[in-house]
Parts: structure tokens; C-alpha cells; sequence
């Protein structure tokens, strides 16, 4: 089974872990991952600037480690990150802000990625909220 | 051509559960996940409506939320785990997450 | 054949940039010629009604992507009769020609397409 998997959730909210196991388990079950999505406050959870304390959960790190291990094509919506100020180079020098927090393994495309994706999996699912 | 809906709010401090619940059809699943949980809390009428579903729907709860919460799935209600998540989407034509 | 996708919009239109953001999915699909359907429930009503001045909040207004929604190819708009109710909102003086369903019908709507998504 083909899946798109879409985050609203930043890197702190439990859906955020909740999408990661979901995905982990897909995988694991031989299922296919057609392309993670991350939207409104799910840009955040692509964000290479989070720093978790050493006895808590590193998700942003997870995530990170998850898509370039399993060779994802992970995709962060670039309308919604620019609000956000989830920026990667090229954006931050394009609008001249002093850093960036978006690197590899993440793409800043737009939402036809997300349509794209929905078209071409066997299910949508959805994650965010809390 | 079922739905299986997926919830994360608690029952007693948002709608979502409530309008979902409305939105039901014969056949469709609830699966409850993060504080959508709580509506198992015994002696709540939020227990009571998810008892009160017609047995076409079934009911879900993931089990990691049940456990850190000290709640109990009660018999009306199937704890499952991720690969049992992953397979529920599959047997299902579509995921509405209320986001 | 094209997936469809029904898009259900709960947000009201300004507490936050939910509303707007879940719009854009749908212009974006109709943009892509995609089959859409997009539902106003619970709160999400709130975006359909006449006369708000979203510049007294420095927002842009939502109202004129959502006229822009049929010229997208997004003509499937439907309302929760009961959400409606619910807020004391009456179909006939939305700003959208939405189609106001009962609970009944909205449970058929969504046995109607591929994908549900509920922002």
C-alpha cells in the first residue's frame, strides 16, 4: 500500500511523534512511503534549530534521521514556512534574514506536492491537531 | 467505501469528538489517539455515547495513549499498536483525521 | 481518473491562519483541475458571512479567495445546516452560494470521495 502522510504539527506536539511511529511502522510493514508533507505549524517540525534537553525525546532529529535513512522525499510547504520563519538558505538570503533553520533532507515545494502525492498513494493520512 | 476517523482532542475541552460522532455512517471507524483517549474515561457520558454506537462502527484506541493515561480499553474498544494502525488504514477506503 | 478530495474547513476565519491555509489546499487542487469538494462545518461557518472587515485586524480578506474558489474549478461548496443553526446563520445570506446539508446528508458527502481532509 501506497502512503502520503501530511503533518500539521510542529516537532513538540505528540502528533508530531505519533506521524514518525506511523510512518516507522509503515515501512517496517513493506508498506510505501510516497512522500511526507509537512504543512502549517508541521514546518516546524522539519526545523534543524530545535534543541531538545539531553533526557528528552530529539524528534526533529528523528525525523531528520528517518528521511535520510529510508531515503524519503520529505517535503515542507514553502508558503507555510515562510510565515513561520522556517527558512533554508536560499530563502533566508533571498529575503535577507540572518539565518536559516531548514537543511537537507528537507524541500521547500508548494502545495501541488501534496495534491501530487494524494493522487499517486492508496491513502492520505493526516496528522496534527495536539 | 468506509471512513476511518482519527481523533486527538480530549472530549471535554473541544467539539471535535461531538461533530464527528454526527458524521458517522454504518461501517465507519473511530480510532481515538493522543488525549481523544479520554473519552474512555469511565462514568463519563462521553463513554457512554462511544458505547451507545451502533456495533457497525467499530472502535479503536491507541494502545500507548490508553497506558500513559492509566485507562483501560473498555470492551466496546480494540487497543492497537502502529502496524495495527497502518493495517486499519488499509481496510478502510479513506483516513479523515480531525485535525 | 483523478482522485477527489473533500477538504472540511472547522476554523473560523480569524483565529489564526487555519482557514486561510486550508483554503489554499483547495485553490491549489483547483488549480491542478483536481475533482474537490469543500466543506464548512463548526466554526468554519463563521468564514461565510457577509460584511466582515478583516482589515480591522490587519488580515487580508479571506472573502475574496473564497469568490475566487468557482473560478478555480471548485464548485462543490457545501454547509453544515446544523453548524449554521448552531451560530444563529442563515444559508440564504452567505457569501458563497454553499449547499447547506443536513447531518445525514454531510455522512453521504464524505462517502462520496477518495480523500477526506478535516483542518
Amino acid at each position: 500500500m501506497k502512503f502520503a502522510i501530511a503533518l500539521f504539527a510542529p516537532s513538540h506536539a505528540p502528533s508530531s511523534r505519533r506521524a514518525l511511529r506511523f510512518a516507522q511502522a509503515a515501512l517496517d510493514g513493506g508498506h510505501e512511503i510516497v512522500r511526507l508533507f509537512f504543512y502549517q505549524d508541521g514546518v516546524h517540525s522539519a526545523s534543524a534549530n530545535v534543541v531538545s534537553p539531553q533526557d528528552e525525546l530529539d524528534l526533529a532529529g528523528e525525523w531528520r534521521d528517518f528521511v535520510q535513512q529510508r531515503q524519503l522525499d520529505a517535503v515542507v510547504c514553502i508558503a507555510a514556512a515562510l510565515r513561520r520563519g522556517v527558512l533554508n538558505a536560499e530563502e533566508a538570503q533571498r529575503y535577507g534574514r540572518p539565518a536559516a533553520n531548514l537543511d537537507a533532507p528537507w524541500e521547500l515545494s508548494g502545495l501541488g506536492q501534496l495534491h501530487e502525492a494524494a493522487q499517486v498513494a492508496d491513502r492520505l493520512v493526516c496528522f496534527g491537531g495536539q | 467505501m468506509a471512513t476511518l476517523h482519527v481523533l486527538s482532542h480530549s472530549p471535554f475541552s473541544d467539539s471535535r469528538l461531538t461533530s464527528c460522532l454526527r458524521l458517522l455512517g454504518p461501517g465507519d471507524g473511530l480510532l481515538l489517539t493522543g488525549d481523544a483517549v479520554y473519552a474512555l474515561q469511565p462514568h463519563t457520558v462521553q463513554l457512554q455515547a462511544l458505547e451507545l454506537l451502533p456495533t457497525g462502527i467499530a472502535l479503536y484506541a491507541l494502545e500507548e495513549d490508553l497506558l500513559a493515561r492509566a485507562l483501560v480499553a473498555p470492551e466496546r474498544a480494540q487497543a492497537v499498536d502502529y502496524p495495527a494502525f497502518v493495517e486499519l488504514c488499509g481496510r478502510y477506503q479513506r483516513v479523515n483525521s480531525w485535525l | 481518473m483523478s482522485k477527489s478530495m473533500l477538504i472540511i474547513s472547522r476554523q473560523a476565519p480569524w483565529a489564526g491562519p487555519a482557514a486561510r491555509e486550508a483554503l489554499d489546499i483547495a485553490l491549489a487542487g483547483g488549480a491542478f483541475d483536481l475533482p474537490l469538494g469543500l466543506l464548512f462545518l463548526d466554526d468554519g461557518v463563521f468564514q461565510l458571512v457577509a460584511g466582515q472587515q478583516p482589515a480591522a485586524l490587519q488580515q487580508k480578506d479571506l472573502g475574496a479567495n473564497l469568490q475566487a474558489l468557482p473560478m478555480f474549478g471548485v464548485e462543490e461548496l457545501y454547509v453544515s445546516s446544523r453548524s449554521l443553526a448552531e451560530r444563529g446563520l442563515d444559508a440564504a445570506q452567505l457569501v458563497l452560494p454553499a449547499q447547506p446539508l443536513d447531518d445525514t446528508a454531510l455522512t453521504l458527502l464524505l462517502d462520496r470521495f477518495d480523500q477526506v481532509v478535516t483542518i
